[in-house]
């Protein structure tokens, strides 16, 4: 294994406390209410606290918090584009980066970033993408980040939301906002925005329909800008859940456009009446 | 070209220095301080990478390879100290828009590694012909359990010392360009250091000044 | 026009605030940005703080984790901090692994921990030569505007006396450990390091707590680290314009002060964050 140089090193092996804890862990409950009190089977999503331009160096930023899962984002740009191949010519670039902080799980992350959070950063490319009005920035390059400063489950979900707004508030044309919204199918029943633990246990007995959903959500044109979905579902679940994913979008989407108001009057304070 | 640095209140160890011992790069020296040894040479002004360009000065890069494996952290913490006291001392400003690159091998550490570093720095700049406001030199001073200063310290005084600094002074003023610490010491025998570094300095730069003056008068 | 001004000549447009004993934003050139600390925010951390000094904004998280001590040190378990700037906090730094203001940061608060004592590493071991806990002090920076050192000092700070260890015991029949995450407790913090940073300004001005603006016009920086008794931690100086020993007393004495304002500050919010639980 190459050693890390730059950085401070730790002893070679280390191992999470939790490995040994003596009790294990109780199972989740596979009917009844969830652990934090939401029911099941219907669209509950966690009550979300959204705040703009948080970051006095970036061009736009945004903070949300939806239970525990806390992200923050950031946008830079539009600057003139590093690679200069034909393509960037006429359309702009967006790129993304999506990064855990090594405390946000349950076990310690790697300060090197993992196949995990490429997966994620291309996913949240693709979601983005079609929302914004690149034609309209040629040869230039928009920067997103995106850091997990906590996760407690659908971190896509709201890193696609948390980044769209950040684009918003740093003033990039934009067909549309995108809103995220996850939900976890476990047998008969499902979850919406689903915890860290629910995404990471599998209650029911049963091995069918098993599986995630996240879907990017394009809410005053009414289109899907990015579905990921992974386990073992039927087609009937699958359509039933993209659709609770989008009344899931529905229900943050007046908070999101309320945080995105008081930003805009904030830069731009209405003319005072006298 | 050694020779003795003894005295009554500031000790330091044999000082040795050797200018121009490599072909390649502009300017090099090796700088000895009893067992430590550090090998440096300076390439430049050369042309510089776009992306690092300065408009109005030159930029200087250091780099500290260590005797065994690759640069760490703490490496790059001692090239940063020593960059940014070159960079004070140097008049950049007369050569903009090109590099220098300044490059300390540790041949062998045996205490006060970072002041070897500063010496061995200053020496290579002088000999590279770069223009410069002022020469510097690098001290360190170790404060024994039972509250003495010991100056140079070699690798076992610097273990069984509970405080260490290492300053680096100007040849003008005898004033502190640089300064890094390690332990906890009280703000009268951090000032107490720096007086005795300031000694210590003028024994170095007089050092220089015979070591310089004896390699010209080979050559002329 | 200010604002022109102020792109052109920066730094003609710094020195005619300076000139008048203020700075650009309405600061003394001896005060501190406001500081604000929210400790014990992030749970899925064993400890966490996170720092706003004006704007610059630092978060750190320690996370504990279990390891064989080494040989030569089988009574003392293991401190590793590491210092981040990822791209986020500023379109200075660039995504790749650290860059070099962020590795010698983190050494520079490697050296702190060690020079302060502030952990006595002994405390860390939980059976001599088997087992012993590494505290990973993860410092992220989240909004960059000068003062990088002080702000990951305090809170480092915060977050080592926010962390709660869960017990651990050896089970003598397996001689595995046995970890119950329902009995926890704090750290033993031993000192209360805090950094003071200053600029210097055409050789002479002295600023402190330096903005991003400001920290690059400067022509030298100065990191003074003081603990509750007085005593210097570290006096940290990379580089940059020579400073006469009667200058150097004076940040020191700037530096006491501003320990004994950031103490105050952490067992505040230690306090109100028990007296809420």
């Amino acid at each position: 294994m190459p050693t890390d140089t730059k950085r401070v090193r730790g002893p070679e092996v280390s191992q999470s406390p939790l490995l040994f804890v003596s009790k294990p862990a109780t199972a989740l409950p596979s009917h009844g209410p969830r652990t934090d009190g939401r029911p099941r089977d219907q669209v509950d999503v966690r009550p979300v606290f959204v705040r703009c331009g948080l970051v006095s160096q970036a061009k736009g930023s945004a903070y949300i918090e939806a239970g525990n899962t806390k992200l923050m984002s950031c946008v830079y740009g539009p600057r003139e584009t590093e690679r200069k191949d034909e393509t960037d010519m006429k359309c702009g670039r967006l790129t993304t980066d999506m990064r855990f902080a090594p405390f946000s799980c349950p076990e310690r992350g790697s300060w090197i970033q993992g196949s995990q959070d490429k997966d994620l950063s291309l996913m949240l490319h693709e979601s983005l993408q079609p929302a914004v009005c690149l034609h309209k920035y040629p040869r230039s390059q928009i920067e997103v980040n995106v850091m997990v400063l906590e996760n407690s489950g659908s971190v896509l979900a709201h890193a696609v939301t948390c980044a769209s707004l950040a684009l918003a508030d740093a003033g990039i044309e934009m067909y549309d906002l995108v809103l995220g919204c996850a939900v976890r199918q476990d047998g008969s029943s499902y979850v919406v925005d689903p915890t860290y633990k629910e995404e990471n246990s599998c209650s029911s007995a049963s091995s069918e329909n098993q599986g995630g959903l996240t879907v990017a959500f394009l809410p005053s044109l009414n289109q899907i800008s990015g579905l990921q979905s992974d386990g073992e579902m039927t087609e009937e679940t699958l359509t039933a859940g993209v659709r609770t994913c989008i009344e899931g979008c529905y229900k943050i989407y007046p908070v999101i456009q309320q945080a995105l108001a008081k930003a805009v009057r904030r830069a731009a304070p209405p003319p005072s009446e006298s | 070209m050694m020779e003795v640095c003894g005295s009554s209140n500031v000790s330091l160890r044999e000082f040795g220095c050797e200018q121009s011992l490599l072909s390649r790069p502009d300017g090099s020296a090796s700088f000895i301080q009893g067992d430590t040894s550090v090998l440096a040479g300076v390439y430049g002004p050369a042309e510089v990478k776009v992306s690092k360009e300065i408009y109005d000065r030159a930029t200087l890069e250091v780099l500290v390879q260590p005797k065994v494996g690759l640069p760490s952290v703490r490496e790059r913490s001692q090239e940063q100290c020593v960059r940014e006291t070159c960079e004070a001392s140097l008049l950049s400003s007369l050569h903009p828009r090109s590099s220098l690159t300044l490059i300390l091998q540790v041949l062998h550490d045996d205490g006060s590694l970072l002041s070897c570093f500063l010496n061995a720095a200053c020496m290579a700049l002088m000999d590279a012909g770069l223009p410069m406001s002022c020469l510097f030199c690098g001290v360190t001073c170790a404060i024994h359990a039972d509250g003495q200063i010991i100056t140079d310290p070699t690798a076992a005084q610097e273990k069984e010392s509970r405080a260490l600094m290492t300053f680096a002074i100007d040849s003008t003023e005898h004033k502190v360009l640089m300064s890094s610490t390690k332990g906890s010491f009280s703000v009268h025998e951090l000032q107490q250091c720096i007086a005795v570094s300031q000694k210590a300095s003028e024994k170095i730069f007089q050092f220089y000044r015979d070591s310089v003056r004896r390699r010209y008068s080979k050559t002329l | 026009m200010a604002a022109g001004f102020k792109t052109a000549e920066p730094l003609e447009y710094h020195r005619s605030f300076l000139k008048e004993n203020c700075r650009p934003d309405g600061r003394d050139l001896s005060e501190f940005r406001a500081t604000t600390l929210n400790i014990g925010s992030i749970s899925t951390a064993d400890g966490s703080a996170l720092v706003k000094v004006g704007n610059t904004t630092v978060i750190c998280g320690i996370k504990a984790e279990l390891a064989n001590p080494t040989v030569e040190a089988p009574g003392k378990g293991y401190i590793v901090p590491n210092v981040d700037l990822p791209p986020l906090c500023s379109s200075r730094f660039r995504p790749g692994p650290p860059g070099e203001q962020a590795q010698a940061a983190s050494q520079f608060i490697a050296d702190v921990i060690e020079s302060s004592e502030l952990i006595h590493t002994e405390d860390l071991c939980i059976e001599r030569g088997k087992l012993c806990w590494v505290l990973y002090c993860d410092i992220m920076c989240l909004d960059y505007d000068g003062n990088l050192l002080d702000a990951c000092v305090i809170a480092l700070l915060g977050a080592l006396k926010n962390t709660q260890l869960p017990e651990v015991t050896i089970n003598t029949e397996t001689s595995g450990p046995e970890v119950n995450l329902e009995k926890r407790h704090g750290l033993q913090i031993h000192k209360h390091p805090v950094g003071a940073s200053f600029c210097v300004f055409d050789d002479s001005i002295l600023i402190v707590d330096p903005t991003a603006e400001e920290e690059c016009l400067s022509t030298a920086q100065l990191t003074v680290v003081t603990d509750e008794e007085g005593r210097l931690c570290s006096v940290h100086k990379p580089g940059g314009t020579s400073l006469s020993a009667e200058k150097l007393q004076e940040f020191i004495c700037r530096a006491t002060a501003r320990q004994k304002e950031i103490q105050k500050l952490i067992d505040k919010v230690i306090h109100s964050v028990k007296t809420a639980q």
